[in-house]
């Protein structure tokens, strides 16, 4: 198609990615801009809960269907990313009897298989469980890694031709004629993928539609063309337990509430969560006591949380949205729903559309949805694909036994890759070379970190959320050098050191609600040892680089010890 | 919101697994054990990987910390996560335990994954399978072989034989098999009147010694299946050095007390032999005995493995009273006062080149020998330092360990020959093992040694 429109999606979240996929897969020409890494913004602070639509089957059903129906696409369309874990409302003696009920009929309303089972039977299940549990209604909650799959949309976005921007910025819309005409972008690095320290420069894309998909940010979008979308940025806490307290997803069945769920998430279980607005989606205050509180209050549900290890905790914000005759005071009883505002038609702009609101779960309704709007600006018949197509990765995955064997990798670092990778595993493992794990907390291999880095250049922190490398209990105590460490020789020193710090800042950061007990340790170990064998308090090589030349080749004549004199105790005995 | 404190001195009483953390057990009656939580305590020091004598000579050796709290963390459900296959190189001596300094339950993290492993990965029609069942069941083969030792004892070091078991099974020939004793130690104890007996010598020791001839001093003696068998004098030297000082000694019912099994993966041997051990253990510890074991490994599984891996009825209760025998006595009696006015002269009086067993130390054991003797009349022993002596029970047994085995032991075999004494002691049986084939030392027991200072 010669003269495919072009569209811009500004917003590299699972709604922009779902939405670039669905274009491209239609046909379109799609740019897509996002100011950060891909999930940047709420999709990279989320729970990661694959709704079932049990948690919305009393307040909003509407939603709950969406949800239900969009669950069993992705299982099927990105299995890779999404474990099925299966979920439970369970009810404490004190909870409503009402509202349990009302909360079964509501999922079997919504079309969401739901079946009660007894205390007893949900401890056998989730033998953490506190012990007075009265029963539970089991659903088909499941979790979901919003890093992969955001990664993997961009990717197939790409594959069918659509061009992919990070950390590069819609400084403004190009608006002509009371049209939308393009965006201004300023890209952090130049174009194509990261690479640190590269100048970057603004460029104007033209373009004839823009699809505004920047959630919390849709406001200060709208505000560059004059146009009031009122977004209700929303935050809400979650804290990362250091190993999985549950394997199944943990809700209580009570009306509305704050701390009410746990989500088993790859090696670790996240308690969440709650709800209160806020003014700016990026700068909003984080306080301990709401750390403090959610454990205190899901220690009802898993009573060993109260003595268990925290990793980090962070913070999102939902993008709400309610229409402006609605007017909620509480942002508990905004709809979960999501809202397409064609600003032609609203506020007579012609060129642009925003998406707000929603749910990571739906994302792919809503880019189905948004692509139907845009095809039918430019009268293109082109059915949506998205919910059959599997993304990379979920191609034919059946295999998953037979793959690990190959890679000569130890069974759990082999399943853990395996399973991260999907149906890629065997591009990425079968390497020639060695292949040593470079973060052990999370079994990731040098040949993951390579394909990582293969995709998203020198940025560590792109490389984290692809790999999970750094992610768990040593918090990148003892990887991130070694991560850096794989951008040699590819990236030159000075590049290589701006993204280890880049990377050591992300992983303190997200510690500092979690300095008790053993991850206090675990940060003044990993601060000794950043200190004193990396310079990392203070590296006399910061601002200039290190003139490596000028070291000498070490002595002429090194002996090299022989096998035999190593001692049992560590050291070399003798001389 | 636990703090990760300093390690808490070793409390004989308490194993110790971390100190919040309670294992779920994830189905009663079966050993599946949810170890998932017991990595919060890791903070990845690697203190653990340095300290093990495996890792050391074994580069494809993964180390501690990945066969523990790194492999149990990223375990995900239940079934369908594999256990990875080095966890079958471990030897068990659970150096890691006692090096971490954060309370990490490495050996049950170990122990747990090696009985999943053995239980669901391997193919119980394999070699493997056979050679270390057999091994680990060494009580099945020391029965058999007591019924006619001098026969076994023959047959068993037979040069063809052990070729075809070197071939067969794997199992080195480069070892020779321990001799069975012509009379068990059980033998010897029925003949010298067993418990009858044992409470009139105590009385009358009780007497001359000026103590309440109805003191209540009763203990239980774990012999394990090697003084039973092998070397009836360690348990003999027991019986007496206790009648010495005038406890009465009963020797119950046992079995195997499960160490070969648990470091060969064969927890539901180990659970069948630990049930009777605790049944016959547990009503002598309500009546008041407590429970002694000669060797550092029995003692070992009672008071740590089996509450760290059965939910056995009792189990808590016998373990917090069994004892080491020189523990034992060291917390009851002023023995170093006695030894200060004894004066060793005969067969022992001699040089002992001391090695301290890897169990003996993960018990807090690993001086107590040196301490007794060192200022003993007649007698020298002289510690031949830290390094674990690299047999670990069955592992140096198999023909595949073998090297391995011999190379984490040349340390000590180097300090032993470099010792004034030409004589080796320890408390565990296949340390004593070990020392014997690599230096040829006639290897003593620190009870033999006690026996010959103190009693007449
Ligand atoms: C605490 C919390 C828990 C949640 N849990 C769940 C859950 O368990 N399950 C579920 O289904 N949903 C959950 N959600 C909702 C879900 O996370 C969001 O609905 C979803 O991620 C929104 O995705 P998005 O792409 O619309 O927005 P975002 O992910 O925020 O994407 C918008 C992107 O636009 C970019 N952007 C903004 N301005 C610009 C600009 N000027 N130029 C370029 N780029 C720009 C931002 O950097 C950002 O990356 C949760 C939300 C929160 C807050």
């Amino acid at each position: 198609m010669t003269s495919a429109p072009h569209i811009a999606v500004i917003g590299g979240g699972s709604t922009g990615t779902g939405i670039a996929r669905d274009l491209a897969m239609r046909g379109l020409d799609v740019t897509l801009v996002e100011q950060g890494n891909l999930t940047h913004g709420t999709t990279g602070r989320m729970h990661g809960l694959l709704h079932s639509g049990g948690r919305y089957a009393v307040s909003d059903q509407a939603s709950a269907e969406e949800c239900i129906e969009e669950n069993r696409v992705l299982r099927d369309i990105a299995s890779h990313c999404v474990e099925m874990t299966g979920g439970l409302f369970v009810k404490r003696p004190e909870d409503s009897e009402e509202y349990f009920q009302k909360k079964l009929s509501g999922c079997e309303a919504c079309g969401i298989p739901a079946e009660v089972i007894s205390g007893e039977e949900a401890r056998k299940m989730e033998p953490h469980l506190a012990t007075d549990i009265d029963k539970a209604i089991s659903v088909p909650d499941g979790a979901v890694d919003p890093f992969r799959l955001v990664v993997a949309n961009a990717a197939s976005a790409q594959e069918h031709g659509a061009r992919i921007e990070t950390h590069s910025k819609v400084t403004d819309l190009l608006v002509e004629d009371g049209e939308v005409v393009g965006v201004e972008v300023e890209h952090d690095s130049g174009t194509g993928e990261r690479v640190h320290g590269r100048t970057g420069g603004t460029e104007e894309i033209r373009t004839d539609y823009v699809v505004n998909a920047t959630g919390a940010w849709a406001g200060r979008i709208g505000d560059m063309a004059g146009l009031d979308i009122e977004v209700r940025p929303s935050k809400g806490v979650m804290t990362i337990m250091n190993v999985r307290q549950v394997d199944t997803v943990i809700n209580r069945c009570k009306p509305k509430g704050d701390a009410d769920i746990i989500v088993p998430h790859e090696t670790t279980a996240i308690l969440g969560t709650t709800d209160e607005e806020v003014d700016d989606p990026e700068d909003y205050p984080e306080k301990q006591w709401e750390v403090d509180m959610m454990i205190d209050t899901l220690k009802e549900l898993v009573p060993m949380l109260d003595e268990a290890r925290t990793i980090r905790s962070f913070w999102g914000v939902r993008p709400l949205y309610e229409p402006p005759d609605v007017g909620s005071d509480d942002p508990t009883d905004i709809t979960r729903d999501y809202f397409l505002l064609d600003h032609e038609e609203r506020d007579s702009l012609g060129g642009m559309v925003s998406i707000v609101g929603g749910k990571f779960t739906t994302y792919r309704m809503m880019g189905e949805e948004i692509s139907d709007h845009v095809c039918g600006k430019f009268g293109i018949d082109a059915d949506c694909r998205t919910a059959d197509v599997p993304l990379p990765g979920s191609e034919d995955f059946t295999v998953l036994r037979d793959y690990m064997d190959e890679f000569g990798l130890q069974s759990p670092i082999g399943r853990r890759s395996v399973e991260r990778l999907g149906s890629r595993a065997e591009e990425v493992l079968q390497t020639d070379g060695p292949n040593p794990v470079v973060c052990g907390c999370e079994g990731v291999t040098r040949a993951e970190i390579q394909d990582a880095i293969e995709g998203s250049g020198s940025d560590l922190n792109a490389v984290r959320l692809r790999t999970r490398a750094s992610m768990g209990n040593c918090q990148g105590g003892f990887c991130c050098h070694r991560m850096a460490n794989e951008l040699h020789t590819e990236y030159d020193e000075s590049t290589t050191r701006a993204a280890w710090d880049e990377l050591l800042q992300e992983r303190w950061k997200g510690q500092r609600h979690a300095l008790w007990g053993e991850q206090l340790s675990q940060a003044m170990l990993n601060y000794a040892l950043q200190a004193t064998t990396q310079n990392r308090d203070n590296d006399p090589a910061e601002d200039d680089s290190i003139d490596f030349a000028a070291f000498d080749s070490g002595p002429e004549d090194v002996e090299v010890v022989s096998d035999a004199s190593v001692a049992a105790d560590g050291g070399y005995d003798g001389n | 919101m636990s703090d990760a404190e300093s390690p808490p001195e070793f409390d004989p009483e308490a194993p110790n697994t971390g100190e919040d953390f309670e294992p779920v057990d994830v189905f009663p009656d079966s050993d599946d054990f949810d170890l998932r939580p017991g990595a919060d305590s890791c903070y990845k020091c690697s203190t653990c990987d340095t300290n093990c004598p495996v890792a050391e000579v074994d580069d494809e050796f993964p180390g501690p910390k990945f066969q523990g709290p790194e492999q149990w963390r990223l375990k995900q459900s239940e079934e369908d996560y594999d256990v990875d296959d080095s966890v079958m190189d471990c030897s068990n001596c659970m150096r890691c335990d006692n090096a971490c300094p954060s309370g990490v339950p490495l050996s049950q993290m170990h122990n747990t994954a090696r009985g999943e492993y053995v239980s669901e990965q391997m193919s119980k029609f394999s070699v493997e399978y056979w050679r270390n069942r057999i091994l680990s069941n060494y009580r099945t083969s020391a029965w058999l072989a007591s019924k006619m030792p001098r026969v076994a004892n023959a047959a068993m070091n037979f040069g063809p034989a052990r070729w075809v078991m070197e071939k067969t099974m794997g199992i080195t020939s480069e070892r020779e098999f321990p001799a069975f004793a012509t009379e068990t130690f059980r033998e010897w104890w029925r003949a010298e009147g067993g418990a009858a007996g044992s409470r009139e010598r105590a009385v009358a020791s009780r007497e001359r010694r000026g103590e309440d001839p109805d003191a209540d001093k009763k203990v239980a003696y774990f012999h394990g299946c090697y003084s039973n068998y092998n070397t009836p004098e360690v348990g003999k030297a027991m019986v007496r050095v206790y009648e010495h000082f005038g406890y009465e000694v009963v020797v119950p019912e046992q079995k195997c007390s499960g160490t070969p099994m648990f470091a060969n993966g064969m927890l539901d041997d180990a659970r069948r032999h630990a049930e009777a051990n605790i049944s016959s253990m547990a009503d002598l510890v309500e009546q008041g005995y407590d429970a002694i074991a000669s060797c550092t490994s029995c003692s070992m599984a009672l008071r740590q493995e089996y509450p760290e891996l059965f939910d056995i009825d009792g189990v808590d209760e016998v373990s917090s009273h069994t004892f080491e025998s020189l523990e034992y006595l060291r917390i009851h009696e002023d023995v170093r006062d006695e030894l200060g006015a004894a004066d060793v002269d005969g067969e022992l009086a001699r040089e002992f080149a001391y090695h301290a067993p890897c169990h003996a130390r993960n018990q807090g054991l690993n001086n107590q020998a040196v301490e007794l003797f060192r200022d003993v009349e007649g007698v020298g022993i002289e510690d031949v330092g830290d390094s674990c002596s690299g047999i670990s029970g069955t592992y140096g047994w198999k023909s595949e360990k073998y090297d391995k085995s011999m190379e984490i032991g040349a340390e000590m075999f180097e300090h032993m020959e470099d010792a004034d004494g030409k004589t080796g002691m320890t408390e565990c049986p296949t340390c004593a093992m070990q020392m014997e084939h690599g230096t040829g030392y006639d290897i003593r027991h620190p009870l033999e040694l006690l026996e010959a200072a103190l009693v007449e």
